[in-house]
């Protein structure tokens, strides 16, 4: 039994035999179609029977046309064929007119294949039935032709088990019972497998090789049964238990496992699992789950498992099979050379023991496998990158890049092998490219990388990369191979010179550099226009031992502010300081001068330049350091070293950051010495601005100003750099009211003149802020700025901002700036509280009696009319009139004296109601005296006025409102009156609360007179008005009471009878009693006289209200009179007049 | 009869940044010669280890997709072929350990096997197979141990994480960090390697 069988089952012989024919419409040619189809069925049966197969056989009718009649004749018709043939209706179809739709069709056929595939199983069955017929008879059966040596060989009993076994599994398997298949297959298996079997053939029969390769489709076959029945990890572990027994048998009867056959057998093993996995098509391993490999199954979920045991994707096998073509290689290329020679021209006894020495199933014999002549033989490496290739692509779908890159490196070794170096630089360039071993910290990896793949560019004439390479593989951290000269400028030698001289970029962290670097500042801030100083260290990790590095040039690059700096290679410079592995030298930097920096502050950028021996030998620290110019403020620190290598052969260029490395704040005092720089950024250095020389002074500028005050200011720019200055002002007021004022900025010429007139005025629109040009002030000299506000009307507080940006002549790209912030306090210079006292028009009221007083204005104009000119007569009121006295008390609240020029009143007119009149009056008592009287601060001083108020008309009777602002005028003491301000006088307007004057109320005013009688004795007039502005008639009772202080005469009691809206009077004359003794001589003194007024009908007594000098009121609202000293001649001993109490 | 069981070939520490930061090659038997030896060059493991790093990447990203714990034991990882796989073990700060095991490192008879103890249990499934396989969770001794260790190298004054694990971007002159020297964690490793077989549970 050999693969012809299988071939015959599966190709040749078929279970179901289906046949098509047209089943033809024209009535007149049917019967002669449906005979010829019987026939031809009959032939077809006939000939399959004399085949001895049982091949079922299947019609398919198929209509022709669309006209077929589906009814009597047709059925019969059918019939009539099926009978003729002997079919089983099972196997006959009619496939009706092709005017079905194309799914009608399909699923026509869908149930064809249904039925079909119902006899094909029952085929095999009846095969398999057969076969385990076969087998039960338990005997071997007699040979069916008598044995010939050569052609075939008997079997044992077993054989024939096995020979049973595997074709009902294998038909079991067409019948898709996988189970059952299983079941056979393991058994052929296993018997073959057998003492009785395998165990028996010699080695060196062609028999063993034949049943190895029996028992390895058998096992195949079992694979794929297990696969099939979702059997993932039985299906692993079947694969191994194959190969173990396998490795079991050639290690005790073969050849053993040691030989390239064997494990050219291993490769091709992995390589039909991963086929047969590939083939399966797993949904569960596809690259989209991410899934290396399958949980196990259910059943053997709690077992002890290899971990190979659960099934892994193909990748993995497909790495294996190369694993093992290298192990195949490796024996191969270990046979001795008289063992590769040909058959031919060896002696028989060498092709004996060869026989004995290599296993050679299924695969060529020692001296193909690997030919002596070199020439022909197996392509190892080719093999081996297949499979690498297949599990590389695996691997990358999966995601699993590191080990796509692994297996690349493995293919590259191999294309080392075969010398295929273009095809290495393609694998690997990507790889080295981006190499996350470096940056992960795979040295041992990224080495072995970096030596392949420069090989491979070295003989493809990969100029730059051999040159990275070199550059890279020049770090200590690389183990050093021997006899390399590590020489990067030798790097070249042995590669195709390229057309130009390659220039090799290299950016930071593209690769591992041997060389580190750190800037240090010295000082953490410096200042602009000064310089600081910073050490540019790079410190060599190179090999120890190879060549030193020279560079050509150094570029330390900043962010912003400073410039960069280039340092140009000169042999011996004399400033080397060298002790062990550092070398220190101080390099003077230039900076080309800059010639040009336009107003507008446009700076040319110039990098400073030094020269230094740029030398680097291995494990060296070279320490550069340097002073550098700090220019413009802010904040900067050092970004990227460049070093430039050129040798003849290439140009190299690498690009470093300076990152925090542990060292990077060291800083080398001299070589010996070092210290470390207790900084957390070391690489950075703040440069604060410039100080600026340019002083702003205020020289006007109180503390305090007022409210209604124009104030003028004025500062003092002085130039105290040594060159003159290119300046421009800003001036900004914030203030927290939002109507800030606006203010007017002037300049005047920089020597200290101090008219306005011949300043370089810049008198912009008055706005909260103004900018200006201040041209050029010289050195030590100075400008003089005034700023004027109009008068505020609050009381407030402002910050003025001045800013004075400028940059001096010598330095033009320097900006500096200076400013200052002044404080503007304007607060109310005074404050004042009022009373409005009441006093006794002196002239009479008008009487409704009397019609000259009343009835004159009669004119109906008079009513409406509210102008405040009293000259028209026709305007002129007759309403009552009452006096009033305001007495204000103003208190300075300024800082410092000022000089009060006037204090007046204003009465706002009140509507149409009642007319006023007003006048000022300076009183005596602490009142203005002479125009321009100083006021301390938190002194009070009083003003009163008297206010003569009269109603319009007589029947206005309501109540009304006075309305008073107060109005001071003032200046500051320290503006002489000639001073440049003119205004000089300012005024400020306060408010006064409104007073309620007209009441309906009557009310008792009184008020004293003084009469000098004869001899010295003071005789005091009270006289008392009640005034009855109401429309009633009122009656007063008034009693005056007796007292010690003084005698009087007058009623003591009396009534009064008032009309309405008149006033009547009452008076008494008083006589103090004063002692002498009491008031102690000087000053007069207070009597209180009891005068009680009351309201007869309304019995409620009414308050005596004191007017004009002489009376008030005390606490308890009784009157008090003022008793005058005695004048200067009075007499003493006067006092004791008579004290008459009489009524 | 002989029978294969697992022992630890490699043991890997590998740092935050995916970097190495310690690594122990343990010798396995080698039937042929009947000898210990590292079945693999330092290289390879390095490459073992390293691939290994693909499938923690893969499960974080499975993690994070269905939203499954971050961190721990990862199990197996993969099956390097049909003696080595690779079993992981992430840290909840990304310091990752794994072990690679040989499952045919070591052999014992079956005689002396039966009076070790624990072990009875995987010779009965290795009597069919020849080689003892492996428990899902039969590794998590070794990470325990070897999670003690670093954390006690870790409580160690002298040594500082970050120089071994930098920060990410802070600096890339130093590299991606330096490895561990620390002689007792190197002892406690190795102790842990040759400790383990199947079976073990406590490795402290």
């Amino acid at each position: 039994m050999d693969v012809r069988w299988m071939r015959k089952h599966q190709e040749h012989v078929p279970s179901v035999l289906l046949c098509f024919y047209t089943l033809t419409s024209d009535p007149t040619r049917a019967t002669l179609c449906d005979n010829q189809i019987k026939t031809d069925v009959n032939k077809i049966r006939g000939l399959l029977s004399q085949s001895g197969y049982r091949t079922r056989l299947a019609v398919v009718l198929l209509s022709d046309q669309a006209t077929m009649p589906l009814g009597e004749g047709l059925q019969e018709r059918l019939s009539n064929i099926q009978r003729g043939c002997g079919l089983d209706p099972k196997a006959f179809f009619l496939v009706p007119p092709p005017k079905e739709s194309q799914e009608e069709l399909e699923r026509m056929a869908e149930n064809m294949l249904t039925t079909l595939y119902g006899l094909a199983i029952e085929y095999y069955r009846d095969l398999g039935r057969h076969a385990r017929k076969k087998r039960s008879r338990g005997v071997a059966p007699q040979p069916t032709v008598p044995p010939t040596s050569g052609t075939s060989q008997t079997l044992s009993l077993a054989g024939w088990h096995v020979r049973y076994d595997f074709k009902s599994a294998v038909f079991a398997e067409f019948r898709q019972e996988m189970d059952n298949a299983l079941r056979s297959f393991e058994q052929a298996y296993e018997n073959l497998l057998s003492s009785e079997l395998l165990e028996i053939i010699p080695s060196w029969s062609p028999r063993w090789n034949e049943a190895r390769f029996l028992a390895d489709v058998m096992a195949i076959r079992c694979l794929r049964c297990l696969l099939w029945n979702d059997q993932y990890s039985a299906a692993c572990r079947r694969w191994q238990m194959h190969r173990d027994r396998i490795a079991d048998f050639v290690d005790r009867r073969g050849r053993g496992t040691s030989n390239y056959g064997w494990e050219a057998w291993e490769a091709r093993w992995a390589t039909v699992m991963a086929n047969l996995i590939e083939r399966t098509d797993i949904p569960d391993l596809a690259p989209s789950t991410l899934k290396l490999y399958l949980p196990p199954e259910k059943n053997v979920m709690g077992e002890r498992l290899q971990p190979w045991e659960l099934l892994h994707h193909t990748g993995y096998w497909y790495r294996m099979a190369a694993n093992h073509l290298r192990t195949r290689r490796m024996y191969a290329h270990s046979m001795p050379d008289d063992d590769r020679r040909s058959p031919s021209d060896s002696p028989a006894s060498h092709v004996a023991s060869k026989a004995f020495t290599y296993d050679t199933y299924m695969c060529p014999d020692p001296h193909e496998e690997y030919p002596l002549t070199g020439r022909g033989g197996v392509n190892h490496s080719r093999l081996i990158i297949e499979a690498l290739i297949r599990a590389r692509t695996e691997f990358q779908k999966r995601g699993q890049f590191r080990l796509a890159a692994e297996t690349s490196l493995e293919c590259a070794r191999e294309l080392v092998v075969v010398k295929d170096w273009k095809n290495i630089v393609e694998l690997l360039r990507p790889i080295w490219r981006e190499m996350s071993f470096r940056t992960e910290g795979w040295l041992t990896i990224a080495e072995d990388l970096s030596w392949t793949l420069r090989a491979g560019a070295a003989m493809v004439g990969e100029a730059d990369l051999v040159v990275a390479i070199d550059w890279e593989l020049l770090n200590k951290s690389f183990t050093r191979r021997m006899n390399w000269h590590y020489n990067i400028t030798r790097s070249l030698e042995g590669v195709a010179p390229p057309k130009s001289k390659p220039r090799i970029q290299i950016a930071d962290g593209q690769i591992l550099s041997f060389f580190s670097a750190s800037f240090v500042f010295k000082t953490e801030e410096g200042k602009a226009g000064q310089s600081c100083q910073g050490q540019l260290s790079i410190k060599s990790n190179a090999h120890p031992g190879s060549a030193p590095i020279v560079f050509s040039s150094l570029q330390v690059k900043f962010d912003d502010i400073i410039h960069t700096i280039v340092l140009q290679h000169q042999a011996d410079s004399q400033t080397r300081q060298a002790n062990g592995n550092v070398v220190l030298s101080s390099v003077a930097l230039s900076a080309p001068a800059v010639e040009d920096a336009s107003d507008e502050g446009s700076i040319r950028r110039a990098g400073l330049r030094g020269e230094a021996d740029l030398t680097l030998n291995p494990g060296q620290t070279t320490v550069f350091d340097m002073e550098i110019p700090l220019r413009e403020p802010g904040e900067a620190s050092a970004a990227t070293l460049t070093v430039s290598l050129e040798s003849d052969t290439f140009d190299l260029q690498h690009t470093l950051n300076f990152g925090q490395s542990r060292d990077a704040n060291t800083w080398y005092v001299s070589p010996t010495a070092r210290k470390r720089i207790p900084r957390p950024n070391p690489m950075s250095i703040r440069v604060l601005p410039r100080p600026p020389k340019l002083e702003i002074k205020p020289i006007v500028w109180d503390e305090q100003y007022y409210t209604n005050e124009s104030i003028s200011l004025a500062l003092e720019i002085l130039n105290a750099e040594d060159a003159d200055a290119m300046a421009k002002l800003s001036a900004v007021l914030v203030g927290e009211d939002p109507p800030l004022p606006s203010f007017q900025l002037r300049t005047s010429a920089p020597d200290s003149k101090f008219e306005d007139s011949s300043d370089l005025v810049s008198e912009e629109e008055s706005s909260s802020q103004v900018h200006t040009q201040l041209g050029t002030i010289g050195a030590s000299s100075c400008l003089k700025i005034h700023v004027s506000l109009p008068p505020v009307d609050r009381s407030s507080s402002f910050d003025f901002t001045f800013r004075v940006s400028y940059h001096l002549s010598t330095d033009p790209s320097t900006p500096i700036t200076q400013q200052i912030t002044l404080q503007l306090n304007i607060a109310n210079p005074f404050e004042a509280n009022y009373d409005l006292l009441p006093r006794v028009h002196p002239d009479p009221w008008p009487s409704l009696f009397d019609p000259d007083t009343t009835l004159l204005p009669t004119p109906s104009p008079d009513t409406s009319d509210s102008s405040p000119t009293p000259t028209t007569p026709t305007a002129l009121p007759n309403g009552i009139k009452q006096a009033w006295c305001l007495t204000t008390r103003y208190a300075s609240f300024a800082s410092e004296p000022l000089r009060v020029l006037d204090v007046d009143i204003i009465l706002h007119s009140t509507p149409s109601v009642s007319y006023s009149h007003q006048k000022a009056v300076t009183t005596p008592r602490g009142g203005i005296s002479e125009p321009g009287k100083v006021v301390r601060p938190k002194t009070i001083e009083e003003a009163t006025f008297d206010i003569l108020t009269q109603k319009a008309t007589l029947d206005d009777r309501s109540q009304s409102v006075l309305d008073v602002s107060f109005i001071i005028k003032w200046q500051r003491l320290g503006r002489r009156g000639g001073g440049d301000d003119d205004d000089g006088v300012n005024v400020t307007t306060l408010p006064v609360p409104r007073f309620n004057i007209f009441g309906i109320e009557p009310r008792v005013l009184a008020s004293v007179s003084y009469m000098a009688t004869s001899d010295s004795t003071r005789v005091i007039m009270l006289e008392v008005m009640i005034e009855n502005a109401s429309n009633h008639f009122l009656t007063f009772g008034l009693s005056m009471e007796p007292s010690d202080e003084f005698a009087f005469s007058g009623p003591k009691q009396t009534t009064l009878n008032v009309l309405p809206v008149s006033r009547r009077s009452a008076t008494y004359r008083l006589l103090p009693l004063g002692t002498e003794k009491e008031e102690g001589g000087a000053g007069g003194h207070w009597i209180k006289p009891t005068l009680v007024v009351r309201d007869k009908y309304f019995q409620k007594v009414l308050r005596v209200q004191p007017t004009a000098e002489g009376t008030k009121v005390d606490k308890d609202g009784g009157l008090l009179i003022w008793v005058p000293p005695p004048a200067e001649e009075a007499a003493e001993g006067d006092e004791d007049d008579e004290d008459d109490e009489g009524e | 009869m002989a029978t294969a069981i697992p022992s630890i070939a490699c043991l890997g520490v590998i740092g935050r940044n995916n970097n190495p930061l310690h690594i122990q090659i343990f010798p396995s038997y080698d039937p042929a010669t009947n000898t210990f030896a590292p079945i693999r060059t330092p290289l390879q493991f390095s490459l073992i280890l390293y691939s290994a790093l693909d499938v923690f990447d893969l499960r974080s990203r499975q993690n994070t997709s269905s939203g499954v714990g971050l961190s721990g034991d990862l199990g197996l990882l993969h099956a390097v072929d049909e003696r080595l796989a690779a079993y992981g073990f992430e840290t909840n700060t990304g310091t990752k350990f794994v072990a690679v095991v040989d499952m045919r490192g070591r052999r014992i008879d079956s005689r002396t096997a039966a009076s070790v103890a624990g072990t009875q249990a995987a010779l009965a499934a290795a009597a069919t197979a020849g080689v003892v396989g492996l428990r899902e969770g039969e590794m998590k001794p070794v990470f325990k141990a070897m999670q003690t260790a670093y954390i006690r190298l870790l409580q160690n004054p002298f040594y500082d994480p970050d120089e071994h694990s930098p920060l990410p971007g802070t600096g890339t002159t130093g590299g991606p960090g330096k490895r561990i020297t620390n002689k007792r964690f190197g002892e406690d490793l190795r102790r842990i390697g040759e400790g383990w077989t199947p079976g073990v549970t406590n490795l402290l």
